[in-house]
């Protein structure tokens, strides 16, 4: 269990660690801060390049890579499906594969369950550098059961890096994110998840860093990080857990895993929980608690992915800074510099307070 | 100097009804002579008065108003008006003014439009606002003198029925003057001294909302969403003199076990019974003047706003503080702590604001919150404590005094009953007292004699008739905005509230059993409503009832315990109740505006707190 491919999360030497990519390292130092993260290991960027060395495909990736920064869409996209097709094929390092196929082994032993239910996905060394959360660029793959699928998963993983949107993704409009990005791939029990969504520790709307904006559905969170599922929206009071505000959203689809098909597609909602809201207050106030526990011990305004199971366990699926308004100067001040009795005179003076122009 | 309203009369907006539209209710016949003929509607001034906007004050006076209790209002109208118009020119707002109909008080609040004018108030007020923001501590130093000398004063205001024959003392100290001058004057000085606690009342609030406000508004901006009773939690004062009747009630709990009188406090619903059988045990003399003690000043505390003389204090009916410490008795009893844990809440308020301060996003911001919630700290001492001074221990003290004379009146054979003065207004007694000098003074029978009690019958037909017609929240015109603070802070009243009443009224919302209103205290409860219109029926209340109510008081807070959540009609942040309902952790909607006259008692209604949301949920299932 020694190899160098593969690092479990609650590992000591997980949290923060390169090898891991960004959200799993950022994962990993969730574990062991004790929160509720479902378990799991990375294939690590170390045995990403030990793959592309062992199929010679190292260089031909730097070369993909520098002539799709300066290109047309249309020759990057034919670059991309030349290049992804190649990996794809490529053959798996003997070590490499049977390391996997150990750590999944050990993942089933450790959840009790065979052919255990796993989230396969990307993880980069290069996500949340430069302000770039390289937000759904990567894959994510669900309800991934036996190694033979981790493996097959895995390459897609590593066929996305080269993927058309990666390599043209420009965050500010700026530059390319150019170099030699590594990527591990995260393997991990899945939640099976009652609902599900993301949370941001600021309001992403107005920067107000004394909210936390919950957004959730009925069913995997998937649809909430795709968009493609309008979910119910709470703000919570950071400070006093108040529920500010509810917009709850009527919701008769979600995502599941499909018994019949065996993969997770969009089934219906049972009809009695379709008008219902998807969370209850104790569980909004938990998730807000939570949240602000993850800022406080990252030391920054955080996006956060979670799942309700239907145990009704919280559970925390990834974590990642906030990448808008920390990047931002502060805004100019909410009001003019004078005196608290001057504000207060000119408050008796009609209308609002003064306010710094063009804020 | 013009009054203006705030309104465009081109603008074609929804109206709620005109003032001189509202229909006097049958039986109810000749209402006006109950009351000075400067608060009622006229035909002269009828331009003038249908443009405005009136909302209805039940705030302070949520029944008929007494002919007697127009002092009250008669007094803020022109105690609370001056200082906006005249004292401290508030740039663009001057007084409110007020009219009774049908018995009950609607007030509206004048606003200056002139920008010339609004320039040359402003100038102004920042020179004679700054000098009491800058002097603030000592001057309310100053204010808690005055206050103290001024309800001395009332205590030492007597009245006692005229004697058969002057005594020597006037003869021979070659007084001059006698029973019938001294009771003429003494009469003068109560309402004099009135009239002078009720102009402290006002020398430092306006400012004082004020001050708070601007911090309100500043969090309200920098944290949107922000709750009301959060942005009071960060200023508000855990030592403030409205709690204080409480812990002497908690105080006086204790003792009861200490001493081993305990259990004849449990056994005695009747607390004179209590009391009786105190004072027969052993230690019965320790307490009894522990209590006593208590008693003064802390049992002037009214069960109602203070503003009418129906509100009485527990000094007059000691139901209230005896239910309160039978239950602090039980606490101590299963081991609890009865303590208000002062530290932990003054722990919470220090976290709660540094917390908010460092979400804000520049240094600039963090400099003007520092300074905002130092002005607030400052004035809200006073804030707070001035509704004790005032509302409860001079006013309840004062409706003592008025029954002390009622009781003159009873002795001169006027009235059947000392209560019977209420039905007189203040001149109308200044009259009477006159007339029943002549009867002295002439040893013939006073007029006064056969005169009033006809009168006070028909007076209490007429005000019992009209405590059963439900007064609209608002009628006239809707003002586009507000910028008087007092309407905003006290009442409640919002733009917003007023096109929530126009929906209402409209038969807009009221009919699918939705009431909203100002979110006064968080929490959210399902229960029973039981609708209380008269004080009195507060006993009436069950474990888990929804307090429905015009008004709440924040000496119901003992009974406050047995409730689920409270709704009432009128009311904002700031509102008496308020204050008090936060720190009982009791969920309330307050301002609601119709919640009495469409909810009914045993239907099942859902109290958001939250959201400041009443819903109805379903019908009594009685």
């Amino acid at each position: 269990m020694t190899s160098p491919h593969i690092l479990w999360i609650d590992d000591p030497a997980a949290p923060g660690n390169r090898v891991l990519g960004g959200k799993f390292g950022s994962l990993a130092e969730m574990t062991k801060a004790g929160f509720a993260v479902p378990p799991g290991f990375g294939i690590t960027t170390t045995a990403y390049r030990h793959f592309l060395e062992a199929a010679g495909l190292a260089e031909r990736a730097r070369q993909v890579r520098a002539q799709a920064a300066t290109a047309d869409l249309a020759a990057v996209t034919a670059l991309s499906a030349e290049f992804t097709a190649e990996i794809e094929a490529a053959p798996l390092p003997a070590d490499l594969e049977q390391a996997v196929r150990d750590a999944y082994a050990e993942l089933e032993r450790r959840t009790g369950t065979s052919l255990v239910p796993v989230a396969v996905r990307s993880s980069g060394e290069s996500e949340d550098l430069a302000g770039a959360s390289f937000a759904g660029q990567y894959d994510t793959y669900l309800w991934v059961r036996g190694a033979d699928e981790v493996l097959t998963y895995l390459r897609k993983c590593w066929a996305g890096m080269f993927g058309t949107a990666v390599l043209t993704y420009r965050p500010d409009g700026h530059e390319v994110v150019a170099g030699d990005h590594g990527i591990c791939v995260g393997v991990q029990q899945m939640v099976e998840a009652r609902s599900a969504g993301v949370m941001f520790t600021l309001d992403p709307v107005t920067g107000d860093r004394s909210k936390i904006v919950i957004e959730g559905c009925w069913g995997l969170g998937e649809g909430v990080v795709k968009g493609d599922i309008t979910p119910s929206r709470y703000t919570v009071d950071k400070v006093t857990f108040e529920i500010v505000t509810r917009a709850l959203s009527r919701q008769e689809v979600q995502y599941r895993f499909d018994p019949t098909t065996k993969v997770v597609g969009l089934l219906p909602v049972d009809a009695d929980r379709q008008d219902a809201p998807c969370l209850d207050d104790s569980h909004i106030n938990e998730l807000a608690k939570l949240a602000k526990r993850i800022e406080q011990h990252r030391g920054a305004p955080q996006d956060i992915e979670w799942a309700v199971a239907e145990s009704g366990d919280v559970h925390v699926l990834q974590v990642r800074p906030e990448t808008v308004w920390s990047q931002r100067k502060p805004e100019a001040p909410i009001l003019e510099k004078k005196s608290a009795v001057d504000h207060v005179l000119m408050r008796f003076s009609g209308g609002k307070l003064a306010t710094k122009a063009g804020s | 100097m013009t009054a203006t309203n705030e309104i465009p009369l081109e603008t074609a907006q929804a109206k709620f009804t005109s003032p001189f539209d509202i229909a006097t209710p049958a039986g109810a016949e000749g209402w006006e002579s109950m009351y000075p003929y400067y608060a009622l509607l006229s035909e002269d001034q009828r331009a003038l008065d249908e443009g405005k906007f009136w909302f209805f004050d039940g705030m302070h006076n949520p029944e008929p108003l007494y002919p007697f209790d127009t002092i009250m209002t008669e007094n803020w109208w022109v105690a609370a008006s001056q200082m906006s118009t005249r004292v401290w020119p508030v740039p663009p707002a001057l007084g409110i003014d007020h009219r009774i109909i049908n018995g009950y008080l609607y007030v509206s609040p004048n606003a200056v439009s002139d920008p010339e004018e609004i320039g040359r108030r402003a100038e102004v007020f920042g020179v004679r606002a700054g000098h009491y923001y800058g002097n603030w501590d000592s001057i309310y130093a100053e204010w808690e003198v005055k206050a103290n000398d001024c309800i001395e004063r009332l205590k030492a205001i007597t009245f006692a029925p005229l004697p058969d024959m002057e005594p020597e003392s006037s003869v021979f100290g070659h007084t001059g003057t006698y029973s019938s001058y001294r009771l003429l004057t003494s009469y003068g000085e109560l309402i004099h001294n009135l009239f002078e606690m009720g102009s402290y009342h006002f020398e430092m609030l306006n400012l004082g909302y004020g001050a708070y406000l601007t911090f309100r508004e500043f969090c309200q901006q920098a944290f949107p969403g922000i709750t009301d009773q959060t942005v009071a939690s960060m200023v508000s004062g855990i030592d403030i003199l409205l709690f204080r009747p409480d812990d002497e009630v908690r105080k006086l709990a204790k003792l009861a076990v200490e001493l081993g009188v305990a259990d004849l406090v449990l056994a005695n619903d009747d607390p004179h019974a209590a009391l009786a059988a105190i004072g027969g045990h052993a230690n019965g003399a320790q307490w009894l003047a522990a209590f006593e003690e208590s008693k003064e000043p802390w049992f002037w505390f009214s069960t109602g706003a203070g503003y009418t003389h129906s509100d009485r204090a527990w000094i007059d009916d000691l139901r209230l503080p005896f239910t309160a410490m039978r239950g602090y008795i039980e606490a101590l009893q299963r081991g609890e702590d009865i303590r208000r844990p002062l530290d932990a809440i003054l722990a919470e308020r220090t976290r709660v604001t540094d917390e908010y301060r460092s979400y804000l996003p520049t240094d600039e911001d963090r400099e003007a919150f520092d300074g905002l919630v130092e002005i607030a700290r400052k004035v809200f001492p006073f804030v707070e404590n001035h509704n004790f001074y005032i509302e409860h221990w001079h006013h309840s003290l004062f409706w003592s005094k008025v029954r002390e004379l009622g009781e003159v009146f009873v002795a001169h054979n006027f009235f059947d009953d000392h209560e019977d003065i209420f039905f007189l207004h203040r001149n109308e007694v200044y009259s009477a007292l006159y007339d029943l000098m002549i009867g002295w003074a002439t040893g013939t029978e006073a007029r006064g004699v056969t005169y009033w009690r006809p009168i006070v019958a028909k007076r209490r037909a007429i005000r019992e008739t009209l405590s059963t017609w439900s007064p609209p929240p608002a009628l006239g015109v809707p003002p586009e905005q507000i910028t008087e603070p007092l309407t905003v802070m006290l009442w409640g009243i919002t733009p917003e509230s007023v096109q929530e009443w126009l929906g209402v009224g409209a038969g807009g919302e009221g009919g699918n059993g939705v009431l909203r209103g100002v979110a006064a205290s968080p929490g959210k409860v399902t229960g029973r409503a039981r609708v209380i219109t008269d004080p009195e029926q507060i006993h009436e209340v069950a474990d888990g009832d929804i307090l429905i109510c015009r008004i709440t008081a924040p000496s119901w807070a003992p009974v406050f315990s047995k409730l689920g959540a409270a709704v009432s009609d009128v009311g904002g942040i700031m509102a008496h109740t308020a204050i008090v309902s936060r720190e009982y952790g009791l969920p309330a909607v307050v301002g609601t505006g119709f919640a009495t006259t469409t909810i009914k008692t045993g239907q099942l209604v859902e109290v958001d707190g939250n959201q400041g949301i009443v819903r109805v949920l379903e019908e009594d299932s009685k």
